[in-house]
């Protein structure tokens, strides 16, 4: 069943990656973010009960992980609000500051 | 006085110090660069005169001396200079012909802007002149001979503002390049297969003179064939001539001191030098005598037809050095130094005269002349004076010489003697012409301002005058002076010959009779010979095509090479290079289109980048 | 290759990928930024049910807790924020579409072309525990409680600094 899981894992990373890349509002690219972090997460979990030691710190790690991401989601959030408020939109490619 | 000879080294030193002194002065200093440039003429002059009196004992013996150079491994390179009794010789005419000429340009060259520069030039013309001359091998001999080409080609370029003149130094560098290009040949070979790789002329003396059997004769030929070839280059013989009648775009002086009395005569004296070299080979002898002779002749008939005065001379040059050559090559070394000898007096003085002709007149062309030896009384008398010595009239120095060689021709090869005497008369006849339609005939209107020019310029050419008359005694039929004196004591064979005396003066009586009959008498008409046979004129007025056919066989598909060539380099390497330049300008458009600003382009590099690696370490496995 | 025994946990597997997949396709497809966070929060549930299958309850129910739950509406919130009338209405530029997708396929393609060649061993017997969510909190509390805690700062000065940036800039 791991491969299965792992590739899986691996369409879904593939989406979000591409989503993070292509999508022009920031909240989906925060999204697409969320989406490859949880193709982490179930990589995680499936070792953690198909790995050649199967053991609990898999899940631990997700949990971690989880944690993290949920501090990057408020975080993002967070700074999106502050850029629309100066900006006036929240276009992605409208946000060229590393150029100046 | 063996110490002059010892210090003959400083000789060469004094024009260069002038030459340096000129240049560092630069152009303001007008009358002082004519006084500089004088002084170390005149200093090289009395010098080489201390050295010439000290050597002309019967005992003189050659002096050389040479330090180490250049030490590569084994091998030393010594350089030096040698003196005998030819060099100290040489070394007087190069001095006297530069010591005339830089008092006679003070007046000729007068109004000219760069007149300093001219007298550096000159300054620098006589040290290589002078080095080519006491060099003590071949190596040095060569560096010096392409100084002296170098110099040739500033001097004639030095009215660089015309095109003429642009183009005649360029072709006469070139030209000259075809024969120091053999000269090389020889020297590299003598190089490899000489003892010890020594080049120094005793060592080439002491080698082929006796039977040593280190070099084979074959080889000899060849290397005495090629250096012949740097002496047809540098002497402006058959089939190299082209370059000298051109050379004529230089100022007047510079072809009395250059193209007539000295740097021709280098190729001259190379084989003299060298000549050792050419004993050894028959072929080489015969090659350098019929290539003489022919040019001779040659050259002869075209300054027959030729209206400019300069060029005439010019023309007259090339075939005297035919004569040396002939003389050379018929195995008498005497001959050829004798006429070179005279030659550089009498030539000079000729060139010096006619450059006084167009300081007067302004033109060139002496079919615009006329009259003009009642206004210019000093230079009709020495240039009359000159154009007699040319025409071997006795007893004026040129008879001398050239009885000399008429004689060996005689006594050598017939069919020289009878081409020797036919250019001989064709030299009286063109010297009648050029000097009786200058000097005699009506005064022309538009010539009403000539004058005879201020004496700096006429002084030069009474002493040039004087010698032209006395210089042929120090060797007549009945008392071989030089040639024994050259030769170290061994007195050559006389070749004194009735037939070969008869017939010189009768020729040279008989041409200048011819040429009074056409051109002052006009018994004979001007045009007998362009009716009967208008393509002869032509021919020779076009002095046989020689420049059209290398035009066509040589110029154009050279042109042509380098036209290709030329698109190559555009087009392929410019290409490439462009090429290079459009990748580097495109990459860098890309990275400045890819540097937006905006996070997720980058993303996009990044990904791919990470792509090509993962997939470079994949593949990897497959194609290892 | 893909001999696969159709089990129960097979077919529970294809449809929470089904799920999964949908809605991630779908994240990308629709039009509304509302849809989306909708058809993502589908995803969110998908994948808590797979984490059931793997016999992870207590990560399924944090996944559903925190990522369905609290992220899902934090990123509502987010929208609600900000105007999107121009929302997704400019094309994206094709060259850089295009060039995403290439590499997006291709990184996919060398993943999958790696888990296919990978032959895994056969695992241990996988031991959740009785109580899945007192094994995890044993673990947790003993082997990592220094990353526990230290977590636990990480996560009040990401909220706290979250607030000060969304905070209007009044003073």
């Amino acid at each position: 069943m791991l491969p299965s899981y792992l590739t899986m894992a691996a369409i879904l990373f593939c989406i979000g990656l591409y989503g993070a890349l292509v999508k022009r509002n920031a909240v989906i690219v925060l999204l697409s973010i969320e989406l490859m972090l949880n193709a982490v997460n179930l990589n995680l979990v499936a070792f953690s009960k198909y790995g050649v030691v199967p053991a609990l710190t898999g899940q631990i790690f997700s949990l971690f992980t989880i944690t993290v991401a949920a501090a990057e989601a408020a975080v993002g959030v967070a700074i999106l609000i502050a850029l629309f408020r100066s900006r006036g939109t929240v276009q992605v490619d409208e946000y060229d500051e590393m150029k100046r | 006085m063996e110490i002059y000879t010892k210090a003959a080294w400083i000789i060469p030193l004094l024009p260069l110090a002038a030459f340096l002194l000129l240049t560092a002065l630069g152009r303001s200093y007008r009358r002082a660069g004519v006084l500089i440039g004088t002084a170390g003429a005149l200093a090289a002059f009395l010098l080489s005169l201390l050295v010439l009196i000290g050597r002309l004992g019967e005992t003189a013996v050659d002096y050389s001396k040479a330090f180490d150079w250049i030490t590569i491994g084994d091998y030393t390179l010594r350089i030096g200079f040698e003196v005998t009794n030819l060099t100290s010789m040489m070394l007087v005419v190069v001095t006297l012909v530069s010591l005339l000429v830089n008092i006679y340009s003070a007046g000729y060259m007068k109004s000219d802007e760069r007149i300093t520069v001219f007298y550096g030039y000159v300054s620098l013309f006589t040290f290589s002149m002078l080095g080519l001359v006491l060099s003590d091998n071949l190596l040095s001999l060569y560096i010096f001979w392409e100084l002296v080409g170098v110099c040739s080609f500033l001097l004639v370029g030095f009215w660089y503002a015309r095109p003429a003149a642009k183009a005649a130094a360029k072709k006469a560098f070139i030209v000259t390049r075809i024969g120091d290009a053999g000269l090389l040949v020889a020297i590299l070979l003598l190089f490899w297969y000489m003892p010890d790789h020594r080049l120094e002329f005793t060592m080439i003396q002491s080698v082929f003179d006796g039977p040593s059997g280190a070099i084979t004769t074959e080889l000899s030929t060849l290397i005495a064939l090629l250096i012949f070839l740097g002496a047809v280059g540098k002497s402006g013989q058959f089939p190299l001539h082209v370059w000298l009648p051109d050379a004529m775009e230089g100022p007047t002086p510079i072809s009395a001191l250059i193209h007539a009395a000295t740097m021709v005569a280098a190729g001259v004296f190379l084989i003299a030098r060298t000549y050792d070299i050419f004993l050894d080979s028959a072929a080489a002898m015969q090659t350098v005598a019929y290539i003489g002779g022919f040019t001779a002749i040659f050259a002869a008939t075209i300054a027959l037809a030729q209206n400019d005065i300069k060029r005439i001379l010019a023309y007259s040059t090339v075939s005297q050095l035919g004569y040396m050559m002939m003389a050379l090559g018929l195995g008498s070394l005497t001959g050829g130094i004798f006429h070179l000898f005279t030659h550089a007096f009498f030539k000079a003085l000729l060139f010096l005269g006619a450059g006084s002709i167009i300081h007067a007149v302004h033109t060139q062309n002496i079919q615009e002349m006329g009259g003009l030896g009642s206004k210019m009384r000093v230079t009709a008398w020495t240039f009359g004076i000159g154009a007699l010595a040319l025409s071997g009239i006795p007893p004026l120095s040129g008879f001398w010489s050239k009885d000399l060689i008429l004689s060996v021709a005689l006594q050598e090869n017939k069919l020289l003697f009878i081409v020797g005497v036919a250019a001989a008369f064709c030299t009286a006849l063109y010297m009648a012409r050029l000097f009786f339609l200058v000097f005699m005939g009506k005064p022309r209107s538009s010539l009403g301002g000539a004058h005879e020019s201020p004496s700096v310029m006429t002084i030069p050419l009474m002493v040039l005058a004087a010698l032209a008359v006395v210089a042929g005694f120090v060797e007549t039929p009945w008392n071989g002076a030089l040639g024994s004196w050259l030769s170290g004591g061994i007195a050559e064979e006389a070749h004194s010959s009735g037939i070969a005396i008869i017939a010189s003066i009768a020729v040279g009586v008989l041409g200048i009779y011819l040429g009074w009959l056409i051109y002052v008498k006009g018994s004979v008409s001007r045009s007998i010979v362009s009716d009967k046979a208008p393509w002869l004129v032509m021919l020779l007025e076009r002095k046989y095509f020689i420049d059209e056919c290398y035009e066509r066989i040589l110029v154009k598909p050279l042109k042509g090479l380098g036209t290709l060539l030329m698109a190559l380099d555009s087009y392929v390497i410019g290409g490439a290079v462009r090429l290079v330049s459009a990748a580097a300008d495109s990459a860098g458009k890309a990275a400045v289109r890819l540097q937006n600003g905006q996070v997720q382009t980058y993303g996009i590099a990044a990904l791919l980048g990470l792509v090509v690696i993962v997939l470079a370490i994949v593949g990897r496995r497959f194609w290892s | 290759m893909f001999t696969i025994d159709f089990t129960g946990e097979y077919a529970a597997f294809f449809l929470f990928s089904a799920i999964m997949i949908c809605g991630a396709v779908l994240m990308i497809m629709l039009e509304k930024v509302v849809h989306m966070v909708v058809s993502m929060a589908a995803v969110f549930l998908g994948l808590a049910g797979m984490f059931v299958l793997l016999e992870a309850e207590f990560v399924a129910f944090v996944q559903v807790l925190i990522y369905a739950g609290a992220i899902s509406i934090l990123m509502i919130f987010g929208i609600m924020m900000t105007k999107h009338q121009q929302a997704e209405q400019a094309p994206v530029k094709p060259l850089k579409e295009t060039l995403a997708i290439i590499g997006s396929l291709s990184l996919f393609g060398l993943l999958f072309y790696a888990i296919r060649r990978t032959t895994f061993p056969e695992p241990l017997p996988f031991q959740p525990g009785e109580d899945n969510t007192m094994a995890i909190g044993m673990t947790l509390y003993t082997g990592y409680m220094i990353p526990f805690e230290l977590l636990s700062v990480l996560l009040t000065v990401a909220f706290i600094g979250a607030i000060v940036m969304a905070k209007k800039e009044a003073d």
